[in-house]
């Protein structure tokens, strides 16, 4: 799935849009995204000036628009339609970061649900660089609160 | 898997309830209530199921999310699907 489809689902947009593509979905089973981060990412200006790192709080925001693409696709929106897609506003996360992110890094993000209700759902994710996990995390969001 | 007595599921489950809830584990008695009580929201709510459906290896309908309103109906709804499985 390319960028234009993304930017059907996501409302995001830059500099915070950080899906670039969907390589893989199954139905309730998983999705596959990624994001190619390069040396003109606007963070990188100060995060951090002399060493260029991804603030994980963003690899956080990268693995939550996965998973709202991933809850869209598997609730079939109708993306034409003008309440459509879903937003999921994120309530809790569990997270972990094992290794820095840095320019010129293809960061392959994987969810897959670990439970899904009508309006809410709690998601895992996985990162990874050159397929060394780079942080994981699991997230909890709903429709409305 | 093997059986479980009703004590170790409930006091498996209530710290379940504590970790989610932040609340200490010795006032999560059988009777107080998620909400009012331990300030339980729908998504903590949730994350309690899934925590049980993961533990158990069970598969907890969504219906029943409404009616976890106390550890007394926890460990209820835990020992009906753990007879079933």
């Amino acid at each position: 799935m390319d960028i234009d489809k993304i930017k059907r689902i996501l409302p995001q947009r830059y500099p915070f849009l950080f899906i670039d593509k969907i390589i893989e979905f199954e139905k309730d089973v998983r999705l596959t995204a990624l994001k190619n981060v390069t040396v003109n990412e606007e963070y990188f200006k100060g995060h951090f000036p002399a060493i260029p790192v991804m603030p994980g709080v963003l690899l956080i925001e990268a693995m939550g628009q996965a998973a709202i693409i991933f809850l869209n696709l598997n609730n079939e929106s109708d993306f034409d339609k003008p309440d459509s897609p879903d937003i999921y506003y994120l309530c809790a996360v569990k997270a972990r970061f094992l290794h820095p992110v840095k320019p010129g890094d293809s960061v392959i993000i994987d969810v897959t649900p670990v439970k899904l209700t009508k309006n809410s759902g709690i998601i895992k994710a996985v990162a990874k660089v050159d397929g060394r996990e780079v942080a994981r995390a699991e997230l909890t969001g709903a429709k409305q609160r | 898997m093997p059986k479980i007595d009703v004590q170790t599921l409930e006091k498996e489950l209530r710290s379940i309830v504590a970790e989610i809830t932040e609340v200490e584990p010795e006032k999560i008695t059988l009777e107080a209530n998620f909400v009012e009580d331990l300030g339980m929201d729908s998504m903590m709510a949730l994350e309690v199921l899934a925590s049980v459906e993961k533990k158990y290896n069970l598969k907890i309908p969504e219906d029943y999310l409404m009616k976890v309103t106390n550890l007394s109906n926890l460990v209820e709804i835990a020992k009906k699907f753990l007879k079933e499985k």
